[in-house]
């Protein structure tokens, strides 16, 4: 660092100051950088390469680590039967919570956005359980799914409806967790609802001026502004649905995977393999295979993307 | 926020009210009132929906275990006994592990603030070649899934023997993350270039602008860092669970896990804990309500 | 300016330096103190670091108890006890062997030590052995355990078998001869219909229920002459005639009550006041014997009950039981076995198994222990009563080490089971599937 101060500061050189002075700014602006530099190659960039040189072996951390080519790829898809039954599970779990995710979100946000008296308390009321998180809200949840004691159950039979065993219930485990991620929708309002209060109000007065009701309103002007957040929030809950496992870990007791392996999620199974079993070469092979289908997933939104979102 | 959009309520009001005359404006005055009732209506119940869970977990903490199986049962307990959560806290050193979390937490949050900032005022502020790629890349790094590192990353651990403390959860916070650089990088963004050409022209290097200019002039935007920060480690189970091997290093999350297995169905100590657990996350929502607010807004950069 | 500049820049790279400096710090700190635990302490004795999952109640207290004793008898030698809760020890146990600082002695699942030592992440003993054998003392099936290629590579320490537990009270309530529990499963399932009270969703009392508490391999094991999915012989024997019937006898439990009331109820199980057996709820169910402690501490002090073998499936099938427990394990690569081995002997010597029993009702793995507590005169006539039968059920309990050539199988064979109790497969179709998938996971 002293070193670079005095170059900083040297009068006489041969080259022009203007390229001596653009040197300097480059080796700053790189000291700057540099933690997100190492950090990324010591804790991500060559963990990835071993995690990937590691897929293609058997390594197990105590005793080996032979070269079995694509077998763990090959073992995923014909011979673990829970492998499918996770990716399944993670799925039909994704498939139904993004959708309601981000429609929760766009509810409450439109709900939001107006200028009425005590608008801030509601505000602040949607969006204190999403800033809650952790086991405490797991468990929390277990007592509402509860299905005699429960909060849910009880709601339910006021207006004579016997609830389901949620988790009890292999039919009815996903979607209970859906229910707790739903109460927490308040973090994907917020993005919405900072776009929305840019509106400008006279999109909306002169659609009135041309008789335009409020679900017109909604379907011509609030939603179409709303799409890049829409595509922002589709993609990272996708990316976060697919790695759905503490919920999983802490609600079927230490990772079992719950009634009818209904919560064995591609995570879990991950886990199970990884630090049960310790075949730390499927479990990587695994964690792969999830990348990519991430990758992809990913890619068909931004393919997808000119065809519904306005800029 | 509160007072502007009041000010345009009573505005509106006042606006509507002169034209109150024509009876166009009188039906479409008392369809607004009926509709600002629907509204709110619908507000009320939306949020007695989202407060009945932590109203529940109150009020369960404080009930007898008989009247929390009775059927049907009880909204508000008939008998409240605080004695559940004196109980709560000698069944597992509740107070012990408040001191390791927060102990964790503190490291990650100096850490957070220190290396994303740091970090971010070199993607704003500096010029240097590849600087573009390199910020494409701290994007990128958003879109890979945690899991996919997790394992290497823990074996990494395991060799350098750090498996047991608490390193694995502290010192990745000071390498910077992705969606904090991004957020700091856009309120530096929105700070003139000016006020640091004039530093520089007096000859003050980048490291003194930073520390100097940048942090205070950023205060906000570090607070909402830090406070995001403080409910990611605080509520972190993962961390813990994969590297903390003896008890007395425990945290609170996989000490109430831990109290759950062993307390299944017991609910009036498990509200009780699980509401010792989030007490400090709620206090601070409430505090710092704004920060919070601000974090999320990926728009609003220039508003702090 | 400037002086003042470099004084800033040296405060903030203080600040910097010194973060990093604690950190590295208190990372030291707990390596220090871990490999300290690992050599000598300052006294010249060897600490040994002992891992166990006995966390908590009469357990933790004993094993304390019997440490403070032996580091009090001998002056080479402290030994440290680390409390892992179950289900991370094994997890944690690994990382540490991997990482080069395993603890010196842990208490290790009886049913994978070949697994470990085939995987070199345990230590043998062999050598100890041969110089002082010690492997008699312990019953026969479970010394079988502990060797991989003929070596030892653990000491048992205990062990369980699952009995029927009945509830005496609610038996004479019901005009049942509370001295007789059933001894076939005809027998419970007349005595289940005699005790239960309700019906349809709605029971004050429920007789019975085999899957509550057991597992249904216990069942298919117990019908099935004491095999289990790996029969004695080691071939895959999952979808033999017995255990479809066995299958089929607990599927028509489930439609008896009903599968949702059975959620419904399984949903509020819980410890003590939550325990439905000690609750009233279930009159009968089968469970690990050492749920006596379970009852000793929970249940009202009038609470009577009785403890069985598990009926067999027909007159002369057999009481057929299943057993697990854990054993006394090196890990590899630790640098006092010498000294690890010898605390080991000292847990396996008979009075210190007969202290650990007396207190915690596990049945222990030397068998003059266990023929001492059955007239032990600290133990009163119920606990006894309990190491008699634990004693003899021994007898016909299976101990099923995890095959080497299928290790995870189990899951296979579960995912099948739970396709039948849903009502997707029947019993037959579940366990013809399971017995492909086992055969094709192990060849």
């Amino acid at each position: 660092m002293k070193a670079m101060h005095a170059t900083n500061n040297q009068k006489k050189t041969h080259k022009p100051k203007w390229n001596k002075r653009k040197r300097n700014e480059a080796l700053w602006g790189l000291l700057f950088v540099s933690p997100f530099i190492i950090g990324f190659i010591g804790f991500m960039f060559l963990p990835m390469v071993f995690s990937f040189i590691g897929s293609f072996t058997n390594y197990n951390i105590t005793s080996r680590m032979d070269f079995i080519g694509f077998d763990n790829f090959r073992r995923m898809f014909t011979n673990d039967q829970l492998f499918l039954t996770s990716l399944y599970n993670t799925v039909f779990y994704v498939i139904l919570n993004v959708p309601l995710t981000t429609a929760g979100g766009v509810f409450l946000a439109v709900l939001l956005n107006r200028n009425i008296r005590g608008i801030t308390i509601f505000r602040t009321i949607f969006y204190l359980p999403a800033i809650l998180s952790g086991v405490a809200v797991y468990v929390l949840w277990m007592q509402l799914l509860s299905p005699s004691s429960g909060l849910i159950n009880t709601v339910l039979s006021w207006v004579g409806i016997a609830g389901p065993s949620w988790l009890f219930d292999p039919n009815w485990t996903k979607p209970a967790l859906i229910l707790m991620r739903l109460w927490s929708v308040g973090g994907a309002m917020l993005l919405y609802l900072a776009t929305l209060q840019n509106v400008p109000n006279q999109l909306y007065e002169s659609a009135e001026v041309d008789g335009a009701g409020p679900f017109r309103k909604l379907r011509h002007i609030t939603l179409p502004l709303i799409t890049p957040i829409i595509f922002y929030d589709v993609i990272t809950s996708t990316i976060g649905a697919f790695q759905i496992f503490q919920e999983a870990y802490v609600m079927t007791e230490n990772g079992t995977g719950g009634p009818a392996n209904s919560l064995l999620f591609y995570n879990l199974h991950m886990w199970n393999k990884a630090f049960v079993a310790f075949d730390m070469g499927y479990a990587m092979a695994m964690s792969l295979v999830l990348f990519a289908i991430v990758i992809v997933l990913t890619f068909i939104n931004l393919k997808l993307a000119p065809r519904w979102v306005h800029y | 926020m509160i007072e502007s959009s009041e000010t345009k309520y009573v505005e509106d009001d006042a606006s509507s009210a002169s034209k109150a005359q024509s009876k166009y404006f009188k039906s479409k005055k008392r369809q607004e009132r009926t509709g600002k009732i629907l509204i709110y209506l619908l507000l009320v119940v939306v949020s007695l929906v989202l407060l009945a869970p932590l109203v529940w977990m109150l009020s369960t903490s404080l009930k007898p275990m008989a009247e929390i199986v009775r059927f049907p049962p009880t909204i508000l307990p008939e008998t409240f006994v605080w004695q559940n959560y004196m109980d709560t806290i000698q069944a597992f050193p509740f107070f012990k592990y408040m001191g390791n979390t927060l102990f964790i937490t503190a490291f990650v949050v100096l850490g957070n603030v220190f290396s994303n900032s740091f970090i971010a005022y070199g993607f704003a502020k500096i010029d240097f070649p590849g600087k573009k790629i390199l910020f494409a890349l701290v994007l990128a790094t958003m879109m890979v899934p945690g899991f996919v590192t997790m394992i290497p990353q823990y074996i990494l651990f395991t060799r350098i023997n750090w498996v047991g403390t608490y390193l694995p959860l502290i010192v990745p916070a000071f390498f910077g993350s992705a969606f904090n650089i991004f957020l700091l990088r856009q309120f530096y963004m929105s700070i003139n270039n000016e006020l640091i050409e004039a530093a520089q022209i007096d000859g003050a290097n980048h490291l003194y602008i930073w520390s100097r200019l940048m942090v205070p002039l950023t205060k906000p935007a570090l607070i909402t860092v830090g406070i995001m920060s403080f409910n990611g480690a605080w509520n972190d189970f993962l961390g813990p669970l994969l590297y903390i091997t003896k008890e007395e290093m425990y945290t609170l999350q996989i000490g109430l896990q831990s109290f759950s297995n062993q307390s299944t169905t017991q609910w009036n100590y498990l509200m009780a804990g699980a509401t010792l657990v989030l007490i400090p996350s709620i206090l601070l929502f409430f505090f710092a309500q704004k920060y919070f607010i601000e974090g999320m807004d990926l728009t609003g950069g220039t508003k702090g | 300016m400037k002086s003042k500049r470099s004084n800033q820049l040296i405060k903030h790279s203080l600040l910097l330096g010194s973060t990093v400096l604690l950190l590295a710090a208190c990372g030291n700190g707990d390596d220090n103190s871990s490999s300290e635990s690992a050599s000598d302490g300052n006294d010249g004795r060897t600490t040994l670091e002992f891992w166990s999952f006995w966390g908590s109640g009469a357990r933790r207290e004993t094993i304390e108890a019997i440490i403070e004793d032996y580091n009090a008898s001998q002056d080479a030698v402290t030994v440290e006890h680390v409390y892992q809760p179950w289900g991370d020890i094994w997890t944690k146990s690994l990382a540490a062997i991997a990482g080069g600082n395993a603890p010196d002695v842990i208490v290790q699942d009886i049913n994978s030590v070949k697994q470990r030592a085939e995987a070199n992440q345990a230590t043998n003993i062999q050598e100890y052995l041969d110089a002082d054998d010690i492997s008699g003392d312990f019953y026969p099936q479970l010394w079988d355990t502990v060797l991989y290629e003929d070596e030892a590579y653990a000491l048992p320490f205990n062990t369980d078998t699952q009995v029927l537990f009945y509830n005496k009270t609610a038996f004479e309530e019901a005009g049942l001869d509370p001295e007789t529990p059933p001894a076939t499963w005809d027998e419970l399932e007349e005595m289940a219909r005699v005790l239960d009270q309700g019906s349809g969703d709605s029971w004050e009392q429920i007789g019975f229920y085999p899957r509550w508490n057991i597992g249904a391999d216990v069942w298919a094991l117990n019908a099935d002459g004491g095999n289990a999915w790996f029969d004695n012989s080691g071939e895959v024997a999952i979808n033999t005639p017995e255990k479809v019937e066995a299958l089929e006898w607990m599927l028509e439990w489930q439609d008896y009550y009903g599968r949702d009331t059975i959620n419904q109820y399984e949903a509020e199980f819980g410890s003590g006041v939550s325990d439905p057996f000690i609750s009233g709820l279930v009159s009968m169910r089968g469970q690990n014997i050492n749920y006596y402690t379970n009852l000793v501490e929970n249940a009202p002090d009038d609470f009577e009950f009785g403890v069985a073998p598990l009926p067999e499936k027909e007159e002369g099938s057999g009481n057929w039981s299943w057993g697990g427990g854990f054993v006394l394990e090196v890990p590899a690569n630790t640098d006092h076995p010498e000294e690890s081995y010898d605390f080991m002997k000292y847990l396996s010597s008979t009075e210190v198994q007969e202290e650990f029993g007396m207190n915690s009702f596990d049945i222990m793995a030397n068998a003059e222990a266990n023929e001492n507590l059955k007239e032990h005169p600290d133990l009163d006539e119920m606990g006894q009563m309990i190491y008699e039968l634990a004693d003899s059920n021994l007898e016909v309990t299976t101990i099923t080490p995890v095959p080497l050539n299928a290790p995870d199988f189990s899951s296979l064979v579960n995912t099948e089971i739970d396709a039948a109790f849903l009502g997707q497969k029947t019993a037959q179709e579940a366990l013809d599937d399971a017995q492909e998938s086992v055969e094709n996971l192990a060849q």
